[in-house]
């Protein structure tokens, strides 16, 4: 074992007072030309859109942009979620079987067990009223993980199942590239609205076309991607 | 008082020092923490910090949030959407290449122990 | 036929994957393979027939994204294809001794790699080229990582943090820009970029160059790339060198000549690419893992290609894809060779040259480095000999210098090899090459020197997809005059 030696005297933390002073530099240079060239009011592709989206029929405009007019930035962020699981699942899968290595105490496992099928119930609403109000695909499906989450930490043997979670997930990605080659044979426009979307319809449940569809679609894949990828961070092989 | 701070362009000005001074933190943690967690939240935090200055630099204050129904049919008064469509996405995939990187880091800890990001030199030069 | 189907097949193939892994453990690999081959066909009939034409998605630009296929474009979706191809086919021949685990997901990431670089070079919108960068980036990280061998672990996680940093800038590039601009578009940002203020213009120029910076491998953002390079299997680093960089590049390229046309940032990033070229040619004087070496090879070559591009003119972008063409076969075929040599010798160390008993892979080899060279009557020569007189004609003679110093380096560490493996002395038995792998090299090599011998074959073509990608006012009226 060797001897550690500690010098007595004050050292100047040469790092931490570079960094400090490199990243000062960087960011007051930054916030001056920022403070110089403050934006004013111009029109933007987004107020060109916001007309737009009377004419899909959608109450939600954010919505609409997410899902349909910039659909395929969504295709492309599915894709980063599904990578980014598949190498999660690649790293750190294991087939041990315990999650936490002790029982937790009863009133939490109940009130667990009471409280997940209102969560779900609850990102659900969230995934399916996306286009009528705040809410949409992305955050039912956290909301749905989170559920997942809150079982995994409180029992100690839940688990859900590899290939139900499979079965979802292709179920859903499948689909949504699906539905953007019909929206090309159809319309001949990849990820054109090829449903029925009358404008009269805004604010019911089902209006937009295939907007709440494919939301609803973008849900299941983000929930079961994001509870597997909590599964594979929680399962780890204790030292039992 | 408050007449003065609620001016849009006073608003403006507080958001960019705000959004400016959580960039610098986490620029400060990444160039000068060692330990690859650390690192992971640095880059964490500078990217809220861009997501903060582009929500507040397009945001217009009189204006409500872009969702039709029957009493708001106006689209002049209503925001721009697509700086929320676009944070969306950014937020997501940031936290997928982040939730990657934790894991590949907890990988190597399990292998080899080390969490210094000077000490990962497993290719000698 | 559409040529959104380059980037929609393969992702409906990633998704699809647990279905077709139901028919038989080949399922995935060959599904792959015919589906490559598909995109090949469709990208050599989209050469035959048809003109520069814009594809809509969702909505007609300039409010929604679009594909823009002009003569650029489809040069490297014919390149990205072909050698995807190419790649595919070895595997399946490596496959039968030293098949990787969990091969659906290394089928998968092959698959989105390709479909992102296609993306990349296609898409006209700003926030659509981030979204690609990031599947592309995603699917590099793992497929570094994929052996899960400490160092291929550290690879992956140097990779990771460097490609999060730049993503971050690149947001924040993105967030200016639109700021200001209002829009996602190219065409119209270019049309409004030239109206900023002069600080603006520049802070978004410095992101931009610090965001695609990483990327594209330029001095100094460059230290991560031999180690990832070295960390990751030689499989892994055909695709990295031959079509990952590629398209970044030209990604940095056509968003430079659409935004800011000339004047001063050219100088500077000529300059920036020729030191690159020499720092990373003088480190690659004293390595001794083969894989390393390759990667400062690669470095130059890429600074090479960065410097030609930089110079904005007709001929030095034609020459640019000389090189892009010649460097993406040469690098393809000398990583593979290292990877057949690694299945017999077990080893990256430049010293197992001398003990390499094979003559076919021996000549492979050496056309290889001799066309990187820019040896007459091989590839590399007409690429690097255009570079070289467009920068005596714009007369920047320093840059001139310091790329022939540059390129004698090279030449020494070659030669190095060159006598390693032609060194008479104690040699293994015979390796034995497959018939699939020898005709595999055997046509990246004919490319080379038939690309050498007469490159006027190609020359016209070339030319004109360089004129067209330096000409953004009619990217811009395709995109939104028209």
């Amino acid at each position: 074992m060797s001897v550690k030696k500690i010098s007595l005297k004050r050292e100047l933390p040469t790092t931490t007072l570079s960094g400090f002073a490199l990243s000062g530099l960087l960011v007051l240079t930054i916030l001056n030309i920022l403070l110089q060239n403050m934006p004013s009011k111009i029109q933007t592709a987004g107020d060109a859109l916001l007309k737009l989206n009377a004419t899909e029929g959608v109450a939600n405009a954010v919505t609409t942009v997410v899902v349909f007019f910039r659909g395929f930035d969504t295709l492309g962020e599915i894709a980063v979620l599904f990578i980014a699981s598949l190498g999660i699942g690649l790293m750190l899968h294991s087939n041990s079987r315990c999650n936490i290595k002790s029982e937790s105490n009863f009133m939490l496992q109940t009130a667990s067990k009471l409280l997940f099928p209102i969560i779900i119930l609850f990102g659900i609403y969230v995934m399916i009223y996306g286009h009528l109000s705040p809410g949409g695909g992305f955050q039912g499906g956290v909301i749905i993980a989170s559920a997942v989450l809150l079982l995994l930490i409180s029992h100690k043997a839940f688990e859900v199942p590899h290939s139900v979670i499979v079965a979802l997930e292709t179920f859903a990605g499948v689909s949504y590239v699906l539905i953007g080659l019909i929206g090309l044979l159809v319309l001949d426009i990849f990820l054109g609205n090829f449903l029925p979307h009358d404008i009269s319809q805004m604010g019911l449940l089902l209006s937009g076309g295939i907007i709440p569809l494919i939301y609803i679609i973008v849900g299941i894949k983000v929930g079961s991607e994001m509870s597997m990828i909590v599964q594979n961070l929680i399962k780890r092989d204790h030292d039992v | 008082m408050f007449e003065f701070f609620n001016q849009p362009e006073v608003i403006k000005v507080i958001v960019t020092f705000g959004s400016m001074l959580l960039f610098f933190v986490g620029l400060f943690g990444l160039l000068t923490r060692k330990h690859i967690i650390k690192i992971f939240i640095s880059i964490a935090i500078m990217e809220s910090a861009v997501f903060l200055i582009f929500i507040g630099l397009t945001f217009k204050l009189d204006f409500i949030a872009p969702i039709l129904d029957s009493v708001n049919v106006e689209a002049s008064t209503m925001n721009d959407p697509i700086p929320h469509a676009m944070i969306l996405t950014a937020i997501v995939i940031g936290m997928a290449v982040l939730a990657l990187g934790v894991s590949f880091a907890i990988e190597y800890f399990k292998l080899t122990g080390k969490t210094d990001i000077d000490e990962m030199n497993e290719m000698r030069h | 036929m559409s040529s959104i189907l380059f980037v929609a097949l393969p992702l409906l193939f990633g998704f699809a994957t647990p279905i077709l892994s139901k028919f038989g453990k080949n399922g995935v690999a060959y599904t792959s393979t015919l589906m490559q081959l598909f995109l090949l066909a469709l990208a050599v009939s989209l050469l035959m027939t048809t003109s520069s034409y814009v594809e809509i998605i969702s909505i007609a630009p300039p409010l929604g994204i679009s594909f823009v296929l002009n003569s650029a474009s489809l040069f490297f979706v014919l390149l990205f294809t072909l050698l995807m191809m190419l790649f595919s086919f070895y595997y399946l021949i490596h496959r039968k001794t030293d098949a990787y685990k969990d091969e659906t997901k290394f089928f998968i990431l092959l698959n989105m790699l390709l479909a992102a670089a296609i993306g990349l070079v296609l898409s006209s919108d700003i926030f659509n080229i981030y979204v690609f960068f990031e599947i592309a980036g995603i699917s590099a990280y793992i497929l570094s990582a994929y052996k899960k061998t400490p160092s291929a672990l550290e690879a992956g996680l140097k990779y990771l943090l460097t490609g999060a940093v730049a993503s971050v800038f690149l947001v924040f590039a993105i967030a200016l820009i639109y700021i200001n601009i209002g829009s996602l578009n190219l065409a119209i940002i270019s049309q409004g970029f030239e109206t900023l203020p002069y600080n603006v213009k520049v802070l978004i120029s410095i992101f931009l160059l610090i965001g695609f910076g990483f990327k594209v491998e330029i001095f100094p953002l460059n230290f991560w790339v031999t180690d990832v390079y070295q960390g990751s299997s030689s499989l892994v680093n055909t695709l990295f060198s031959g079509i990952v960089v590629k398209a970044y590049l030209f990604v940095f390229f056509h968003i430079l000549y659409l935004f800011l046309p000339s004047g001063e940032f050219s100088v500077f990033l000529i300059y920036l690419g020729a030191v690159s070229m020499l720092v990373a040619e003088i480190a690659g004087l004293r390595q001794t893992n083969l894989k390393r070496l390759f990667a400062y090879s690669s470095l130059g070559q890429v600074a090479l290609i960065f410097t030609a591009f930089a110079m904005q003119n007709a001929d030095a972008v034609q020459a640019a894809l000389f090189i892009v063409l010649a460097h993406s076969v040469a690098k393809f075929i000398i990583f593979l060779a290292i990877t057949s040599i690694y299945r017999e010798h077990k080893s990256f160390d430049i010293t197992t040259l001398k003990e390499l008993n094979s003559p076919f892979l021996r000549a492979i080899m050496l056309i290889a480095m001799l066309s990187l060279l820019g040896i007459p009557l091989f590839a590399g020569f007409i690429g690097k000999f255009l570079v070289l007189k467009s920068l005596a004609v714009e007369g920047m003679f320093m840059v001139l210098a310091i790329i022939i110093i540059g390129s004698l380096i090279e030449a020494v560490y070659y030669f190095k090899l060159a006598g390693f493996m032609f060194e008479k002395g104690e040699k293994r038995e015979l390796l034995k090459i497959s018939l699939g792998e020898k005709t595999l090299f055997g046509l990246l090599a004919l490319a080379l020197i038939i690309i050498g011998i007469v490159p006027m074959t190609i020359s016209g073509f070339l030319l004109d997809a360089g004129s067209v990608m330096l000409d953004a006012k009619s990217y811009v009226t395709m995109l939104v005059g028209g």
